[in-house]
C-alpha cells in the first residue's frame, strides 16, 4: 500500500491534533490501525462549510465523511477491529449511534450555538484559519447548520424553539456520558487492551469537549467528574499523539511554534531592556567608561556619543 | 409486555393532539404522555418496568441499541416513505392525506414531505441514494441479529423496551405494502429476527384474540 494517503482536516489547538470532532475520529483511527496518513491542515473552506471535512485523498479516490473514510481504510487492510467478535462489532454500531443521537447535539450546542462560547472561542478560532473574506461568512454558516441540526432532530414541529430543547439535550448528553463511563469501567479501552473504532469515535467526540477552554462549561464540568473518561482521553493523547505534537503533524507544530514565538518575543524584549539598562549604567559618570574599539575620540566625546546613541 | 390494559384509537389529528407533535401518545386519566421514552418513564413511575433486572452496563447497552434502531431504522423508514419518489407518489401522499377533504390532503402531505426532507438534509441523509439507505438498514439488521443470537429476547429470558422497539419497527417493515419489497427482503435475510417477531406477535397479540393485527407475517 505505497499510495500516499492524505487527510485534509481542520487544525489543532489546546493540545489536540485537531479541534474538529470528525477529523479527530479519523486521525485516531489511523493511528490505531497503523495507517500512514499525511495530515494536511486546510483552509480550503467551501468544502469545510458543506461538511465535507475531513477528506481523504489518495491517487485515485477522494473520500469524505468519517464512516466512509474508515470503511475505505479497512478495505486497504488498515483494520483496527480485527480482533473484535461479531457481537462487539454490533455493540460498536450501537454505541456510535448513541454518541450521535445523544452527545452530538449538546457538543454542537456548546461549540456553535451557545453565544458566549461561540463568540469568544469558536468563531475567532475558525475565522483565524479561514482566509478573508470567507472568514466573515463561513463560521456563521457553520453555526446556523449546527442550530438547524439540533432543532430539526430534537425540536417540535411546526414551531422550533431552542429553549425547550436546550435543557433536554444537555440532560441527554450527561446521561450519555454516564453510560459511557459505566461501559468503560476500569479497562483501558472499550474492548480490552487494543483500541478500536469505538475508541476512535469516543475520543473524537470527547477530546474537544475535554480540552477546549470555554466560558460556559456545564458539560465540560460533568465530563471532568467522570475520571475514567478523562483518563481515557489523556491516555490516547499521550500514547498516540505525543510524538506527533512535537514532530510530524503540522497542526501540533503550529501551536508549539506559536507559543514558542510568543515566548521568544517576550524574552527578546526583556533582554533588550536589560541590555539598555546595562549600557546606561555603564555609561553613567560613576562608572569608568567602557573601552570602545577603534576609537580616535577622546574619552569625554566618547561618553557623550554613546549617551546620545542610547537615548530613545 | 407489561400486562397493562390499553385501548387503541385511531385519530386523524393525532399528531396535533400530542403534546410534542409526535405519535404515539397515551391518555391516562387527565395526563397525556407522548413518545416511547417518556411513556416508558411514566409507566415506570407507576410501578411497571421491564428493565429493572439489568445492571448498569446492560442498561447502557440497551440504550445504545435503542438509539441505533432510532438512528438507522426510523430514519430509513422516513426516507423511504417521504424521499423516494415512487413510494411518495403512489402510497404516502394518498395515505397521509386520506382523512382530509381536498385540497387539505395535498397541502398537508406536501408540508410533511417538506419537513421530512429538511430533517434528512440536516443530518446528512439528503444526498443518500436508495441503495445506500438499504445498505445501512442491512448493517443495522445484521448488528441486531448478531446481538440477538439464539436467545429468545435481547436480554435473554425477559423482554425489555428494546424488544418492544425492535418489534415495532421490524413488524411495520415486514407487513407494510410498498412499491418494492427490498426493505422487507433485507430484514427477511435474518432468520432469527423473523422468528423473534413471530414469537412476540404470537405471544402478546394473538393470545388476546385481538382482530386488529389481521396481517400475518408470511
Amino acid at each position: 500500500m505505497a499510495a500516499p494517503l492524505e487527510l485534509s482536516c481542520w487544525g489543532g489547538g489546546w493540545g489536540l491534533p485537531s479541534v474538529h470532532s470528525e477529523s479527530l475520529v479519523v486521525m485516531a483511527y489511523a493511528k490505531f490501525s497503523g495507517a500512514p496518513l499525511k495530515v494536511n491542515v486546510i483552509d480550503n473552506t467551501w468544502r469545510g462549510s458543506r461538511g465535507d471535512v475531513p477528506i481523504l485523498t489518495t491517487e485515485d479516490n477522494i473520500v469524505s465523511q468519517p464512516a466512509k473514510i474508515l470503511n475505505f481504510l479497512r478495505k486497504q487492510k488498515y483494520n483496527a477491529d480485527y480482533e473484535l467478535s461479531a457481537r462487539q462489532g454490533a455493540d460498536t454500531l450501537a454505541y456510535i449511534a448513541l454518541l450521535e443521537e445523544k452527545l452530538l447535539p449538546a457538543v454542537l450546542h456548546t461549540f456553535w450555538v451557545e453565544n458566549d462560547n461561540y463568540f469568544t472561542v469558536t468563531k475567532p478560532w475558525f475565522a483565524s484559519r479561514i482566509p478573508f473574506p470567507l472568514s466573515l461568512i463561513l463560521p456563521g454558516r457553520m453555526s446556523k447548520g449546527a442550530l438547524n441540526r439540533i432543532l430539526l432532530t430534537r425540536g417540535e414541529p411546526p414551531l422550533y424553539h431552542l429553549q425547550e430543547v436546550e435543557a433536554q439535550i444537555y440532560r441527554d448528553a450527561k446521561e450519555c456520558l454516564n453510560l459511557l463511563s459505566h461501559r468503560l469501567g476500569t479497562s483501558q479501552f472499550f474492548f480490552g487492551d487494543m483500541p478500536s473504532t469505538l475508541d476512535a469515535y469516543v475520543f473524537g467526540f470527547l477530546a474537544p469537549l475535554y480540552k477546549v477552554r470555554f466560558p460556559k462549561v456545564q458539560l465540560q464540568e460533568h465530563l471532568k467528574q467522570l475520571s475514567n473518561l478523562c483518563r481515557f482521553c489523556d491516555d490516547i493523547l499521550n500514547s498516540y499523539f505525543r510524538h506527533s505534537l512535537g514532530g510530524i503533524s503540522p497542526a501540533g507544530q503550529e501551536t508549539v511554534d506559536a507559543n514558542l514565538q510568543k515566548l521568544t518575543q517576550l524574552v527578546n524584549k526583556e533582554s533588550n531592556l536589560i541590555e539598555k539598562m546595562d549600557d546606561n549604567l555603564r555609561q553613567s559618570p560613576q562608572l569608568p567608561p567602557r573601552k570602545l574599539p577603534t576609537l580616535k575620540l577622546t574619552p569625554a566625546e566618547e561618553e557623550s556619543n554613546s549617551l546620545q546613541r542610547l537615548s530613545p | 409486555m407489561c400486562n397493562l390494559p390499553i385501548k387503541v384509537v385511531c385519530r386523524a389529528n393525532a399528531e396535533y393532539m400530542s403534546p410534542s407533535g409526535k405519535v404515539p401518545f397515551i391518555h391516562v386519566g387527565n395526563q397525556v404522555v407522548s413518545e416511547l421514552g417518556p411513556i416508558v418513564q411514566f409507566v415506570k413511575a407507576k410501578g411497571h418496568s421491564l428493565s429493572d433486572g439489568l445492571d448498569e452496563v446492560q442498561k447502557a447497552e440497551m440504550k445504545a441499541y435503542m438509539e441505533l434502531v432510532n438512528n438507522m431504522l426510523l430514519t430509513a423508514e422516513l426516507y423511504l416513505q417521504w424521499c423516494d419518489e415512487a413510494t411518495v407518489g403512489e402510497i404516502t401522499h394518498a395515505r397521509y392525506g386520506s382523512p382530509y377533504p381536498w385540497p387539505l390532503n395535498h397541502i398537508l402531505a406536501y408540508q410533511k414531505q417538506w419537513e421530512v426532507r429538511r430533517k434528512m438534509k440536516a443530518i446528512g441523509w439528503g444526498k443518500k441514494t436508495l441503495d445506500q439507505v438499504l445498505e445501512d438498514v442491512d448493517q443495522c439488521c445484521q448488528a441486531l441479529s448478531q446481538r440477538l443470537g439464539t436467545q429468545p429476547y435481547f436480554f435473554n429470558k425477559q423482554p425489555t423496551e428494546l424488544d418492544a422497539l425492535v418489534f415495532g419497527h421490524l413488524y411495520t417493515i415486514l407487513t407494510t405494502q410498498l412499491t418494492s419489497d427490498e426493505l422487507s427482503e433485507k430484514v427477511k435475510n435474518y432468520s432469527n429476527l423473523l422468528a423473534f417477531c413471530r414469537r412476540i406477535e404470537q405471544h402478546y397479540f394473538e393470545d388476546r384474540g385481538k382482530g386488529s393485527s389481521s396481517i400475518r407475517l408470511s
